[in-house]
Order: C-alpha cells, then sequence, then structure tokens
C-alpha cells in the first residue's frame, strides 16, 4: 500500500493549525463528560476499598464508606501483613510465578517454533489439539488433578503447583507465538541457513529476539495471571506456610467476623506486584497487543 | 494483548524429507508433550472415565463402576445442575452483551484524543489487575446489608426502601455477583478494542471523510470491518472466561442462597471436594466440557479456515 498516494488526502482533512468546527466540539466534549463519569464509577469500588482500608472498626461501623475516617488507621496495613501473612505468601507466589513464568514462555516458544518454522507431518493436527486445551476451564479436571498431585506425592508443594500452572499456561501462548512465529520472512531463516546456523541457533538468535514484544505481553498476561491464581491452588495446595496470595485472602475471615480494615489494606497490597510488573512493560505490552491482537 | 488468530505469511518450501522433519522438531516439542498430556489432556480424560464410577475420592476406596447411573441423576434428580447449567448459560450470554458491549464503546471513546485519555484507560484496567477472589472480597463488603456502600447510598438518596440483602436473596444475588465481574472484565476486553482500532486504516477513514461519509457511515463501513478479527478474540476470550467463571461466586455467595448462584464449574468442584461424590463431579465436568467444545469448536474451525487463505 502507498503512503504517498493517501498523504494529500490526509493532509486534506486536517489541515494544520486549524480547529475542528464548534459543532463537533460540542459532541467532543458531550463525549468526554460521558467517559469521566463512567471512569468515576469505575473508580468508585477502589475508592471505597482505600476508605474502607484506612478505617477502624469503630469507624466501619458509624460512617458511610465513602467518608473518610475520623483517625486514619494505617496501622491496618501492618496488621495486613501480619494477618495475611503477607510475606510468606507474596514470597510464595512470587517464587511460583518467577519459576513458571520464564519457564512457561520458554517451552511455549520452543513448541511454537517448531509448528511454525519446522513444519514436520501433523503439526496441524497438533496445533489444533494444543489450541482447544487453551479453551477449557481448569475446573474441568481438578478431581483427577488433585488424585495425580497425591500420587505423585506432589499435594501442598509450590513445585507441585508450577506443573499443572505450566500445562494450562502453554497452549495460549503457543497459539500467538504460532502466529508471530508464522510471520516471520523466511528469506530471514534461508539466509541463517545458508550461513551454516543450525536450527538451534535460529531458534534463539533470529525467531527469539523478533518475537520480544508478544514475549513481553505474554510475560505480563501469565505474571498477572499466575499471582491472581485461585481454582488449582485452592485445591492443591493445604498447608498455610504454602498458601499463595489469593489464599492468603481467607485469612482475614475468622469465627467471629472480617477485619475489613486490614482485609482491604491486604487487597491493595496483594496487587502491588502486579502493578508494577504492569506499568515496567506498559510499553512492550502495548507493542505486542497491536502487533498480535489483530492480524487476522 | 495477543490473540488466538492464526496468521500466514509465505510459503514455505523445504527439501527435508518429512520423517527427518519430525525428528530436528521433537527436541522442541517434548517439555510441551510431557507437561500438557500429563496436566491437562489426562485430567480433562480422566474426569469423563470417573463420571461413569462412584467415587468418594478417597484412596481407600475403590471406584465403583455405574455406567451412566450419575447421568441419570444428574438429569432427573439434580435440580442444582439444572440451575447451575442454566447460570452458566445466561452468565456466557450476559457477559457477551454488557461487558462487551461496554469495552466497545470505551475504546471507541479513548481512542480519540482527548485529556485525560491515558489516566481513563487506566482507571478501567486496573480492576483486570486485582485477583478475582480478592475483587469478590471487595464487593462482598460493598453488597453488605447494613455496612455496606450499595444501601448506604440507597439510603442516601432517599431510596431505603430499595435496600436489599443483595447476596442474601435469590432473586438479585446472581445479578449482583454480574456487577462485580461486569467491573473487572471491562478493561481487558477494551484494551484489546484499543488494539484493534489500531488497524483500522487511516487512509480509508480519510478517504471516506473526503467523500463526506458521516460518523455513522464511516463506523459501519471501515471501523466495523477492521475491528473483525478483534472482536472474534474478545467474543471467544469472553466466552471461555464466562464458562471458568468460579473465583467470584466461591468469594461471594459459594453457590447460595439456596444454590442460586451455582455454575457448572463451581457445582463440580462442589460435588467432588465438597460432597466427596467425584463420580457425580465428573459428570458436571464433562457437560462442562461439551458446551464448551460445542462453543469453541466453531471458533477453531473459522481460525484454521482463516489461515489457509
Amino acid at each position: 500500500m502507498s503512503t504517498t498516494a493517501i498523504a494529500p488526502a490526509h493532509a486534506a482533512s486536517r489541515p494544520a493549525g486549524t480547529r475542528r468546527s464548534p459543532r463537533r466540539d460540542y459532541v467532543g466534549i458531550g463525549l468526554w463528560a460521558a467517559l469521566a463519569v463512567t471512569a468515576l464509577l469505575w473508580f468508585l469500588p477502589l475508592f471505597l476499598m482505600f476508605m474502607t482500608s484506612v478505617k477502624g472498626p469503630a469507624d466501619l461501623n458509624t460512617l458511610p464508606m465513602w467518608s473518610p475516617p475520623s483517625t486514619w488507621e494505617w496501622s491496618n496495613y501492618a496488621s495486613a501483613v501480619d494477618i495475611g501473612d503477607f510475606w510468606v505468601t507474596a514470597g510464595n507466589s512470587l517464587l511460583v510465578a518467577l519459576v513458571k513464568v520464564p519457564l512457561g514462555l520458554l517451552i511455549a516458544a520452543a513448541t511454537a517454533f517448531a509448528l511454525a518454522r519446522i513444519r514436520f507431518r501433523g503439526a496441524r493436527a497438533l496445533l489444533g489439539i494444543i489450541a482447544i486445551g487453551s479453551m477449557v476451564p481448569v475446573q474441568i479436571g481438578l478431581g483427577p488433578l488433585f488424585s495425580t498431585m497425591l500420587e505423585l506425592g506432589m499435594l501442598d508443594s509450590l513445585f507441585g503447583l508450577v506443573l499443572p500452572y505450566l500445562a494450562f499456561g502453554i497452549p495460549y501462548q503457543i497459539f500467538v507465538l504460532y502466529g508471530f512465529f508464522r510471520g516471520i520472512p523466511d528469506e530471514l531463516e534461508e539466509s541463517a541457513r545458508l550461513d551454516g546456523a543450525s536450527t538451534f541457533r535460529i531458534f534463539r538468535q533470529i525467531v527469539l529476539p523478533l518475537a520480544k514484544p508478544a514475549l513481553a505481553a505474554l510475560f505480563v498476561l501469565d505474571f498477572v495471571a499466575t499471582w491472581n491464581e485461585y481454582a488449582m491452588a485452592t485445591t492443591l495446595l493445604r498447608t498455610q506456610s504454602n498458601w499463595t496470595i489469593p489464599l492468603a485472602v481467607q485469612s482475614f475471615s475468622a469465627q467471629h467476623g472480617t477485619d475489613y480494615g486490614p482485609m482491604n489494606a491486604f487487597i491493595f497490597l496483594s496487587a502491588v506486584p502486579v502493578l508494577i510488573v504492569y506499568l515496567l512493560f506498559q510499553r512492550y505490552f502495548v507493542q505486542g497487543a497491536l502487533a498480535g491482537a489483530v492480524k487476522g | 494483548m495477543a490473540t488466538v488468530t492464526l496468521v500466514t505469511q509465505g510459503r514455505t518450501r523445504r527439501r527435508t524429507p518429512p520423517n527427518h522433519r519430525l525428528s530436528r522438531a521433537l527436541p522442541y516439542l517434548v517439555p510441551t508433550l510431557v507437561l500438557y498430556g500429563w496436566f491437562l489432556v489426562y485430567p480433562m480424560l480422566d474426569a469423563v472415565r470417573l463420571s461413569f464410577f462412584e467415587w468418594s475420592g478417597f484412596r481407600t476406596d475403590d471406584p465403583r463402576w455405574v455406567g451412566i447411573d450419575n447421568y441419570v441423576r444428574l438429569f432427573t434428580q439434580d435440580a442444582v445442575f439444572w440451575t447451575a447449567l442454566r447460570n452458566s448459560v445466561v452468565w456466557v450470554v450476559l457477559s457477551l452483551v454488557i461487558p462487551t458491549g461496554i469495552a466497545l464503546l470505551l475504546a471507541l471513546g479513548l481512542n480519540r484524543r482527548m485529556v485525560g485519555r491515558n489516566l481513563m484507560r487506566a482507571v478501567f484496567y486496573i480492576p483486570a489487575v486485582f485477583a478475582s477472589i480478592t475483587v469478590a472480597a471487595m464487593w462482598r463488603w460493598i453488597y453488605n446489608p447494613t455496612l455496606g456502600f450499595v444501601n448506604q447510598a440507597l439510603a442516601g438518596v432517599g431510596l431505603g426502601d430499595w435496600a436489599q440483602s443483595w447476596l442474601g436473596d435469590p432473586r438479585f444475588a446472581l445479578a449482583s455477583i454480574f456487577v462485580a465481574s461486569i467491573w473487572q472484565g471491562v478493561g481487558f476486553s477494551m484494551v484489546l478494542f484499543l488494539a484493534g482500532l489500531q488497524t483500522v486504516p487511516a487512509e480509508l477513514m480519510d478517504a471516506a471523510k473526503v467523500d463526506g461519509a458521516s460518523t455513522w457511515q464511516r463506523f459501519r463501513a471501515v471501523t466495523v470491518p477492521a475491528l473483525r478479527p478483534t472482536t472474534v478474540v474478545v467474543v471467544i476470550l469472553t466466552i471461555i472466561n464466562a464458562l471458568k467463571v468460579f473465583d467470584l461466586v466461591v468469594g461471594m455467595t459459594g453457590g447460595g442462597p439456596a444454590q442460586s448462584t451455582q455454575v457448572l464449574a463451581l457445582w463440580s468442584y462442589t460435588q467432588s471436594f465438597a460432597n466427596h461424590q467425584f463420580g457425580m463431579g465428573g459428570a458436571v465436568a464433562t457437560v462442562l466440557l461439551i458446551v464448551t467444545l460445542a462453543l469453541v469448536i466453531p471458533y477453531m474451525a473459522w481460525s484454521m479456515r482463516e489461515e489457509e487463505r
């Protein structure tokens, strides 16, 4: 598609330095107002959670949920760390994510590479079988998964948890990376081969670097998903010292009721690492989304 | 976010014989084949197998073959199953309409240049980074009958009569959970739609403007076709996530009151782990598997056909 031929039309529609007509500005302002109101509505639950997280029990029982506390109970955050056993549970979650996410991406990339670039017989069928795996709800297999882990003696172990996490994480990643790897021009690979590069070298030095935006996007998604995973963790982990962050939320509901202040503080704390990863990788995330989401 | 759409560019011609290629591919496939087969495919198939047995799940008990008895019981005696099936289907349909529609509108709005655009995008996306189980805890508090925001706000504006036990009343519980799921789910679809909007060809849009096409005409003729692949991705991910809904229900109602918020994924889990009926749990899981495949295989076929082109 030639850009030069199109440039004049583009220029004609938005003359430099000219403001849009007043009529369209009203539409623009109305739209902005509607979006701003919706955004406020979306922000409201977060605001309420924050207000709850800085209130003591007395304020919670007397003040409306949206009002600031009479005394700011920042100590709720300390209690949250304590009751939720934050350093242990966050450490467990981090350990699982830091093993699972890079390892899973590597395994997925290798398989996507074989499917997309080596093209052996049965590759398409295998891709189809893997694709279906990215769509089945994990809850279908939780019962048997429990039995399997029990037989392997890996129930209630973080390492044991990583294995099904990997299995349920890679199908989608393979699917996405397959799309990327198919898009790499053959000439690139052929010239490398003429220079004597091995298949592994092509994978490592050509295909993987080119897929960086996709890998970064998948890293963010997978980190968030792993950090937040609940169904498998609650099925396979038993003892409290092995709990991950999502399981720790239940520590705040005891027989005598829920400690809402510390619990809401804990919810905010639990999202901090995910937000950090999201902000660090945001640039790549958007690139990856742009490159990957819509090549159909 | 990336997609499930298959892409082809260029056709490769290689001189290596096929079996040679497989041996070359195998090292790259082995970890996936082992993990995927052992921890995904096998549990799925085993759930189907278990649905033909009666088993408490305890190692000391042996599973007893009962044929299709579990299914007969499921379809004729298990009222909770029908509630769960209906709720799961309702959840899928509503998810396809409400959050997806809101996400599309937000993406169209936030695709324009405007003050505070990035901040607004962030506000809509942030709920998506919270774990569903924590979102459930948040919203249970918001719905608290006496101290919660919803009833307090209603009383504040003089609608105190409307105050409800939102999660404690079978009439409102499922809808109340669904509101939380809209809040959490919109941001992700919005990001996908925003990414899709980047592929709307600017030159086509400008040409349409020059030709005097109205905003609506431009939307219909240029934006909608360009968004088609993205929409398919959003739809399939929405369906999958709707069938998987679990954490929100567990955290907010546990399926109650009176099983009114029960869904297939949770009912299968409850039968297996709480009621110690792994056979019945397997039967529910099998139904969930069949529903899932019935919804996603047409998509797969479409996707594969797209790739052929």
